[in-house]
């Protein structure tokens, strides 16, 4: 690929060097000179629809959008006139009167809303044109965001975030007109909606009030919080999050624009399932006192603690924590082997042959997009990686990438896949489809889970293999393990031992103490309880101490419950599946009681 | 408007000398305030501006409005009105003090835009009146009041401008009282204020 040809041009009489294909809008945004636009969003192709960004060229009558007219060499641009005032501000008047935007009952006014914004900087101070106040219903039936059409003004940043970022095209345009507009799958409401995987994308683009949160409802405008950038502990992507607060509280969840794993996209679990949910939080420690759960001070139930590690042997203790902890955490686990008789690390079926070789490849996430051919072996992307999941489908969708899922459970990625395979019955015919499938790829990513360990994910993988070694020039598939703990493969790697039965691993030897970080799991480490023999081997060892935040099962059965700090509470670092090391930065101070995991695993173990 | 604009031009110099050597006192801006159908909110910020009200005085007359015991709209200088146009009595008194002001501001969103009053302009009127006086779950008597000393809702919720013609308009829900004082000041002082990001607010 040759470079594109350096081309020169005025903007309000300075001189611009740009590319040849640039457009006139990101010219003038590189040259800080501002444009003002409102349907714009880098990242996303241009529509030209809002006509803010309108510019005239000198010599020529017409007035052109800025965002879609690429720039010609040595022409004059002229971005400020009166002409051009003026026509704007009729613009954003026509945008002010065609719906209901009452800006003191919308949650993103004092400077969250790029049409207040627009109105400020044109000094609007009163429509000159007849308000329509058209009758426009409110779509609060989605879990976590609604959608007022009264503030909508039709720029479909939502609607090409969807298709482009999010690659399920949920959202759309209908009606003509004065009608138009934005609709959810075929005229249903979000609440209905079978394609929205709920990332909230949509919201955090929107211009103005007309896709708004949930849960930051009036919890104070955006502008005015402090924002705290770390890293989502709920898989093994890592995307950066950017955290709003205000007075201790989590206002919103945004994606870091500039990081590399997400580039500000995120997925529900990300967004909105680590806060926006309602759970029970523990926030003082819990002792067991006739026969019920009672509370106490952290005195009372360390010295508990301590007392019924007296009375066990070493070959009696054991340790067992959930692949969530930071990389940190792991370190104080190894230090405590010398302690216990065992130190384990649950993981899900078929995950420790994935621990046993973990598969880091550097910027996995970006190669992906440069893929010809995805195929996805024994994992879930669209339930458990929801940003890796939007990256396979932009990729399959826009890039023309070829996609063959061989899993058991059905996704709503199986709808663009070109093969789909349940795992367990493979037949002739279908390799031959697969091999036509993959003939002339260059550039395969594999995306491999747990299931993929398994002896005929095993097979599959080589047959695969096999096929792809056929297509001359291809190069080496690039390979992307997908763990189902968050950051199991890097505990695997300090020398904490995996263990998929924890029924087996807890009968092995009699015990008589065990601690269980479970750690600030959503569903208070109840995966533990839900494994085969655990909830009849919990009650026969004396002392069980569980270190969790939410509330489950498992904290029930318990002697002595610790409080544990939450994702946005942690601090140190995580190392992702491409095996990059990402910080975590506390966002608001220990709620209640709580403590840091490594805090309190020094304290039951001093 | 250029009429007393010009006046306050040379007037307004004057101010402290008038004090201090009892020089014979200028004649003061005559003012009337109105309140439509809005929350008070803006006369409330207007009360805001604090010890600059004791400034004011000294420049205007305040001659009609909530806070001043006035049956009649007297000729005034200056109309300010909050709240926008929802009945037809306030559109008669909105109609006369238009006709008895020589510059009228609307002051504050609803006086602008229509603001929250006119959130029930996307129903009909009759729908409207159903839901407050029949519908409404609380409601134990139902009866849409028909009495004709009660005034009668128009159609829509209108803002004043398309009602009247307005010649400055000082948007905010409400206003901030700063923003008030710097459009009071500037057209005291024989200028039209200027709006711009630094100083506009509709919320």
């Amino acid at each position: 690929m040759t470079a594109p040809k350096k081309i020169s041009l005025h903007i309000d009489g300075r001189l611009c060097e740009a590319a040849e294909g640039q457009t006139i809008l990101e010219i003038a945004r590189a040259n800080n000179i501002p444009i003002p636009t409102l349907c714009y969003l880098q990242g996303l192709t241009s529509w030209g629809g809002c006509r803010l960004c309108i510019v005239e060229i000198e010599g020529s009558p017409k007035i052109v959008p800025a965002c879609t007219t690429p720039a010609v060499a040595g022409t004059k641009i002229i971005t400020k006139s009166e002409r051009l005032h003026n026509l704007r501000r009729a613009t954003l008047e026509l945008l002010f009167s065609e719906r209901n935007h009452i800006c003191p009952m919308c949650q993103y006014n004092k400077g969250d809303c790029g049409l207040q914004h627009q109105g400020y900087m044109h000094g609007i101070d009163g429509i000159r044109y007849p308000y329509l106040y058209p009758a426009l219903p409110v779509d609060v039936s989605a879990k976590y965001f609604g959608m007022d059409h009264n503030r909508c003004i039709l720029c479909t940043r939502c609607v090409r975030t969807c298709d482009e970022l999010e690659g399920v095209h949920t959202l759309d345009v209908a009606y003509r007109g004065i009608r138009n507009r934005v609709i959810v799958d075929m005229n249903q409401t979000y609440g209905e909606s079978l394609t929205c995987t709920q990332c909230g994308a949509c919201v955090v683009n929107c211009p103005t009030g007309a896709l708004f949160d949930k849960a930051a409802a009036f919890r104070g405008p955006l502008a005015s919080c402090r924002q705290v950038l770390t890293t989502c502990t709920e898989c093994p992507v890592g995307c950066g999050l950017k955290v709003f607060t205000k007075e201790n509280r989590i206002v919103t969840v945004w994606g870091v624009p500039n990081s590399p794993v997400n580039r500000g996209h995120l997925c529900v679990k990300g967004r909105y399932q680590t806060w926006a949910e309602p759970r029970e939080r523990i926030l003082t420690p819990l002792v067991r006192k006739n026969g019920a759960l009672q509370k106490a001070t952290w005195a009372e139930a360390l010295d508990t603690i301590r007392k019924a590690a007296k009375a066990a042997k070493k070959s009696e203790k054991a340790l067992l924590v959930l692949p969530r902890l930071t990389n940190e955490t792991a370190k104080t686990v190894t230090g405590l082997a010398g302690k216990v008789d065992r130190v384990g690390m649950h993981v899900a079926t078929n995950e420790a042959a994935l621990c046993a070789q973990p598969q880091y490849t550097a910027d996995a996430l970006t190669k992906l997009q440069d893929a010809d051919a995805i195929i996805i072996i024994g994992a879930q992307p669209a339930r458990d990686n929801g940003v890796l999941a939007a990256r396979i489908r932009t990729t399959v969708r826009k890039r023309g990438a070829k996609l063959l899922i061989f899993h058991t459970r059905k996704t709503n990625l199986d709808q663009f896949a070109d093969v789909r395979a349940n795992i367990v019955s493979l037949e002739n015919t279908l390799w031959s489809r697969v091999a036509t499938t993959l003939a002339g790829i260059k550039r395969p990513a594999v995306v491999y889970g747990p299931d993929a360990m398994t002896p005929i994910g095993v097979t599959v993988m080589e047959q695969l293999i096999k096929i792809l070694e056929t297509n001359r020039g291809g190069q080496e598939p690039l390979l992307i393990g997908l763990p189902a703990g968050s950051n199991s493969l890097a505990l695997a790697g300090a020398g904490i031992e995996a263990v998929e039965e924890v029924g087996p691993w807890l009968d092995a030897k009699p015990l008589k103490f065990l601690h269980i970080v479970a750690s600030d799991a959503p569903d208070g480490g109840l995966k533990i309880m839900e494994e085969t023999g655990v909830s009849a081997a919990l009650p026969k060892i004396d002392c069980v101490v569980v270190q969790a935040a939410y509330q489950s099962h498992l904290t029930e059965a318990a002697k002595v419950v610790l409080p544990t700090a939450i994702w946005c509470e942690k601090s140190g670092t995580i190392t992702n599946l491409e095996g990059r090391k990402l910080k975590l930065t506390p966002v608001l101070p220990l709620h209640g009681e709580a403590r840091e995991d490594a805090v309190i695993l020094e304290n039951v173990f001093a | 408007m250029k009429k007393i604009t010009g006046k306050k031009v040379t007037k307004k110099p004057v101010r402290k000398p008038a004090t201090a050597t009892a020089a014979p006192a200028p004649a003061k801006v005559r003012v009337a305030t109105m309140w439509l159908s809005g929350c008070s909110g803006c006369h409330m910020s207007f009360l805001d501006l604090d010890e600059r009200l004791v400034e004011l005085v000294k420049l205007v007359d305040i001659l009609y409005g909530p806070i001043v015991d006035t049956k009649e709209i007297p000729q005034v200088d200056v109309g300010i009105v909050e709240g926008c146009v929802n009945n037809n009595e306030q559109e008669h008194e909105l109609k006369k003090l238009r006709s008895r002001c020589k510059v009228l501001i609307a002051l504050g969103d609803c006086a602008v835009t229509g603001n929250i009053p006119s959130l029930r302009n996307q129903f009909q009127l009759r729908d409207v009146l159903l839901r407050a006086y029949e519908q409404t779950e609380s409601t134990k008597i139902s009866c849409i009041p028909n009495d004709p000393v009660v005034p009668v809702l128009t159609a829509k919720a209108r803002p004043l401008q398309e009602v009247v013609k307005v010649d400055l308009s000082i948007p905010g829900c409400p206003p901030d009282a700063d923003v008030i004082w710097y459009a009071l000041t500037e057209l005291l002082a024989g200028r039209m204020p200027q709006w711009t990001e630094k100083n506009l607010r509709y919320d």
